[in-house]
């Protein structure tokens, strides 16, 4: 760029006639779609805030253990139904760390509950990076190592514990596993025969389409809560609770795929008049590739966000159904089968820590519905 | 606990007749007038109070039990789980021909009398001038239109009058000598004909004829019968009067009662409403007729709001629908409203909660290994009684083997020890000697077929202590080698699974009477019913005649079984004590029941305006009746 005498600004390259006007944007026009949608995203603040924090949530799974205290199933008989402790840092006025104090459990005899009286003379400081319970990472490798760890023999109960003295926070976040999961593998399933059978029945018409939307029918007039007690009186009982876990969420997935499939099947009727359909057909393209080349990606972006949307009703189905007891089970951990184990007064009325679950619960589906209604938006990119 | 609850026992004396008689120690008392009937007695609807109790009615003497006497009035609220259980009303009212008295005596209540001669001949003597709920005299007219009409018409009764009554297959010739007396007699003894009058849920042996007379063919006129029936849309005679007779179910409130509260609403109510019975038959010494709280109001809720209901004040008088875990909301509403106060009974089941395996399991692998004692031996060391105690019941019950309560005379120290310690190293050592010394990778044990050694406890998924016992009794038997697998069910799925053979081990309360006296049978011990979980097929076997089920093949349980058929045959209450005896002792050693803990306090939740409830008694179901032994026509409201 060269600045003339008389203060203009003239660009050094020579002029080039076939340059487009448009060249400037020429980049962001021909962006790939994710990078557009990636843009528009990034302006739907909630749905940018929930993605990242779903999105550590599931990178947390395979080391849940780490940060819980303790094994799931860990019971510590001298420290039943303890309420919540909070972690210092200062004692005295000045600041030492992070710490608690030792408490002793008395048995009040006039209520008929456990009494904790802490020893506020001495503050025990957390240890960190401790080793303690044994857990896997991704399952498969072992480790002792955890975040914190009590400093002394009594345990550390963040949220409190159970009647049996289970830490409600370890708990939780190995409840995360089953919970959390058990929606994506639901949805895996789901949207195999929904979009598989959908669009099938959307694409051929006809006879396969008659035959699939009376199964479809057949599966919808169902009721849910006989058949659910069928299920789950079927599953042998010698099963391994992660293997009933994933049973159930087969099933779920499977009750689930006549919407899908209904919604693929809508699309696909409207989609196989288009003229570019009808181009590939006459290119001589076979049927299975114009439904995977040409006809789902047209919709992928509703498929997105139905799937995200639907994962928190998988979550609650979970849940739901844990509660009433039909789905996991003890020993198995979720936050269904934790707020299963609250449901009487006293947990209301005495002990009301052991309803804690509740609240992740609500903070992911939130956070799944803020999610999917940002990618709904932001899916589309040419549509303003 | 257990000094308070000695029972003496009576008893059942053979070679000399004893003779029941009511306390009856006071003078005959002027008798006041129920302000309950005061209108309808002045408006001429009732008759008065003398004419309506019977000539020699029962006189309580409340002080000498340690009651004061009360005043009339009031209405109880109280609250049942389910449509049926109205018929708790005839469970609490405790109106028996016989009954249990607090120190679980047989004492004569609706009879003034009972000569029993060697438990072969017992004659019942009536009060005379006793009455129906509706006025009509109660006679011995009564006991043989059952007799006759009812228990032995094959319309009514296709099988024919109960067992209870039969002694050796035979059935007792009944005489009804005068309007008051009516006398049974059999061929041999019968030790378990006034038991089973006092039972909690009875078989009535009389029934209100005037009433069901007219239902029935042989008395009532053919037309109005055949419009009866025609009315009621019922398929003949039969199931009419079927229908109307509940005597226990207590649906149906035109028919005359003897209990003290008498059913007042019809249909399915959500409240069902009793008024007093102004014909009831006991009195206290000051000449009140009892009951003293005029009505009763029972309202059915869903299970899970009785402790709810119960925190927030609204009933009066409750024990059912409380549990254990509900202690501690009752003790909190109690101190916030300050309206009730919460008692704590101990319990008359055997075990709080108990493992049964099953010896007629389908499995043939498994049938092998549970039917060997040292495997049952094994699992019952392996449980950490005092921890289970600490963490499900506060140590307020008593770690136990399964075995009678010490409030029984047969109860001894070394039973309820039986293999009842928490000892790893002598389980592991039982069970390898068992056969069971190898194990998996994982390190639980291998069954000789090479299955690993999963035990599966199938539960009625009701009781949270269940799944949290069994969690615990997990974690126990992880150092035994044994693998538990809980499996929750619905209550009739797993007593079908059970009876089915398909269940290897399920989880239950103890027997029901914890509390068994000599003269108590003791068939329950035996292998004689499918509902001891241990041994389904065995009691099918007995219970079908053999038709059905399959015999017993065990020593040990062959010889349960013929001492439960020598019992029958005792005449002396040494002798019954000892079959007893051996029996408890058979138990203890083969543990077919694995149990746990025992006598854990039941919550009781009493108003506090009501007077006479005892502040430690006794929560039992049969001998006990739950609150029906503690008398609840004697309960009062203080005045404001």
């Amino acid at each position: 760029m060269t600045q003339l005498p008389d203060g203009r600004y003239v660009d050094d390259a020579p002029f080039d006639a076939d340059a487009g006007l448009t060249t400037p944007e020429r980049a962001d026009l021909d962006a790939p779609n994710a990078l557009l949608v990636w843009r528009k995203f990034r302006r739907h603040k909630l749905g940018l805030i929930s993605g990242a924090f779903l999105l550590l949530c599931y990178l947390l799974l395979p080391v849940a253990g780490f940060f819980a205290p303790y094994a799931p199933n860990d019971r510590h008989p001298d420290h039943q139904y303890k309420a919540p402790e909070s972690i210092r840092l200062f004692h005295e006025g000045s600041f030492i760390g992070p710490y608690i104090y030792s408490v002793e459990e008395v048995l009040d005899m006039e209520t008929y509950t456990y009494k904790y009286i802490p020893d506020t003379d001495t503050p025990l400081p957390l240890k960190f990076f401790c080793l303690g319970d044994q857990w896997q990472v991704f399952g498969l490798i072992p480790s002792n190592r955890h975040l914190f760890c009590s400093p002394t023999e009594d345990p550390i109960f963040l949220w409190g514990s159970d009647q049996l003295g289970r830490d409600v926070f370890s708990r939780i976040l190995y409840g995360a596993q089953l919970s959390l999961t058990v929606g994506l593998i639901g949805i895996s399933v789901s949207f195999f025969f929904g979009i598989g059978l959908g669009s099938i029945a959307g694409y051929f018409g006809g006879r396969i389409d008659w035959v699939i939307q009376r199964v479809i029918e057949i599966l919808r007039s169902l009721p849910e809560l006989p058949l659910w007690l069928a299920l789950s009186a079927a599953v042998p009982s010698n099963w391994g609770p992660v293997a009933v876990f994933f049973i159930i969420s087969i099933i779920l997935g499977i009750l689930d795929w006549p919407g899908m499939a209904r919604a693929v099947r809508a699309k696909f009727l409207s989609l196989r008049e288009e003229e570019f359909v009808r181009a590939a057909e006459m290119m001589g393209a076979p049927s299975g590739r114009v439904i995977r080349r040409h006809l789902i990606p047209n919709f992928s972006s509703h498929l997105i966000a139905s799937a995200t949307l639907s994962i928190p009703a998988m979550i609650l189905g979970e849940t739901a159904l844990s509660f009433l007891g039909l789905g996991l089970r003890a020993p198995a951990v979720s936050w269904g089968v934790m707020l299963n184990d609250a449901q009487n007064l006293a947990s209301i009325e005495i002990y009301p820590w052991l309803a804690i679950p509740m609240i992740p619960i609500i903070v992911v589906v939130l956070a799944f519905n803020f999610f999917g209604d940002g990618l709904r938006d932001s899916l589309d990119p040419y549509e303003s | 606990m257990s000094e308070h609850y000695r029972f003496s026992i009576r008893a059942a004396s053979a070679a000399i007749a004893f003779a029941l008689t009511a306390g009856t120690a006071l003078a005959q008392v002027d008798l006041k007038p129920v302000p309950y009937w005061k209108a309808d007695v002045e408006a001429g609807k009732l008759p008065p109070v003398a004419e309506r109790v019977p000539s020699a009615p029962l006189i309580v003497d409340l002080e000498a039990k340690g009651r004061t006497i009360g005043t009339p009035g009031g209405t109880l609220k109280t609250m049942v789980t389910r449509d049926k259980d109205i018929r708790q009303m005839v469970v609490y009212g405790y109106a028996r021909l016989v009954g249990y008295d607090e120190k679980y005596n047989l004492v004569p209540d609706i009879l003034e009398s009972v000569e029993n001669i060697d438990d072969t001949k017992v004659t019942l003597k009536l009060r005379p001038g006793h009455k129906w709920s509706d006025g009509h005299p109660f006679t011995s007219e009564d006991f043989r239109y059952w007799w006759d009409d009812v228990a032995n018409n094959e319309q009514l009764q296709p099988s024919g009058p109960p067992d209870f009554l039969k002694v050796g297959g035979e059935l007792p010739s009944v005489t009804f000598p005068d309007e008051t007396t009516v006398v049974f007699e059999w061929v041999g003894p019968n030790p378990d004909f006034l038991q089973s009058l006092a039972m909690a849920s009875p078989t009535f042996i009389y029934r209100p004829a005037h009433f069901l007379k007219q239902y029935h063919e042989d008395y009532a006129d053919a037309d109005t019968l055949a419009a009866a029936i025609e009315d009621e849309r019922s398929s003949s005679w039969a199931a009419l009067h079927n229908k109307l007779d509940n005597m226990y179910k207590f649906d149906n409130p035109d028919l005359p009662t003897l209990q003290p509260w008498v059913n007042s609403t019809d249909g399915n109510k959500i409240r069902h409403q009793f008024v007093r019975n102004p014909y009831y038959h006991r009195v206290d010494s000051t000449g009140q007729q009892l009951p003293y709280i005029d009505t009763v109001e029972m309202e059915i809720v869903a299970s899970g709001l009785v402790a709810a209901k119960s925190y927030a004040g609204e009933t009066d008088l409750q024990g059912r629908g409380l549990s254990f875990s509900d202690i501690a909301v009752l003790k909190k509403g109690e101190k916030e409203n300050g309206t009730y106060t919460t008692l704590l009974w101990p319990t008359g089941v055997a075990s709080q909660l108990a493992i049964y395996p099953n010896l007629n399991v389908d499995d043939a692998g498994w049938q092998k290994v549970l039917r060997d004692v040292r495997v049952r031996r094994a699992l019952s060391l392996g449980i950490d009684r005092e921890g289970l105690n600490k963490a499900l019941f506060f140590n307020l019950a008593t770690p136990a083997a399964m075995s009678v309560l010490p409030e029984s005379p047969m109860y001894q120290e070394k039973f309820r020890e039986a293999y009842a310690a928490h000892d790893v190293a002598a389980a592991n050592e039982m069970l390898d000697e068992a056969g069971l010394d190898k194990k998996g990778p994982d390190g639980i044990r291998l069954l000789p077929d090479g299955r690993p050694m999963e035990l599966i406890i199938e539960t009625a998924g009701e009781r949270q202590e269940e799944e949290n016992a069994l969690q615990i009794i997990t974690d126990n038997w992880k150092d035994i080698g044994v693998k538990l697998v809980m499996r929750p069910l619905d209550r009739d799925i797993l007593r079908n699974r059970v009876f089915a053979g398909t269940t290897m081990a399920s989880v239950w309360y103890g027997w029901d009477d914890g509390l068994p006296q000599p003269f108590t049978s003791p068939s329950y011990l035996a292998p004689r019913y499918q509902d001891f979980l241990a041994w389904p097929k065995w009691g099918q076997y007995y219970q079908t005649g053999g038709t059905a089920g399959e015999k017993p093949d065990l020593p040990e349980a062959i010889r349960l079984m013929d001492l439960a058929s020598a019992w029958e045959k005792a005449t002396t209450t040494e002798e019954r004590s000892e079959i007893w005896t051996e029996m408890l002792a058979i138990h203890a050693d083969q543990v077919y029941g694995i149990g746990t803990v025992n006598q854990a306090p039941q919550p009781i939740v009493v108003s506090d305006k009501l007077r006479n409830v005892p502040e430690r008694a006794m929560w039992a179901w049969d001998p006990g009746a739950h609150f029906g032994v503690h008398r609840t026509d004697e309960f009062f409201f203080a005045a404001e």
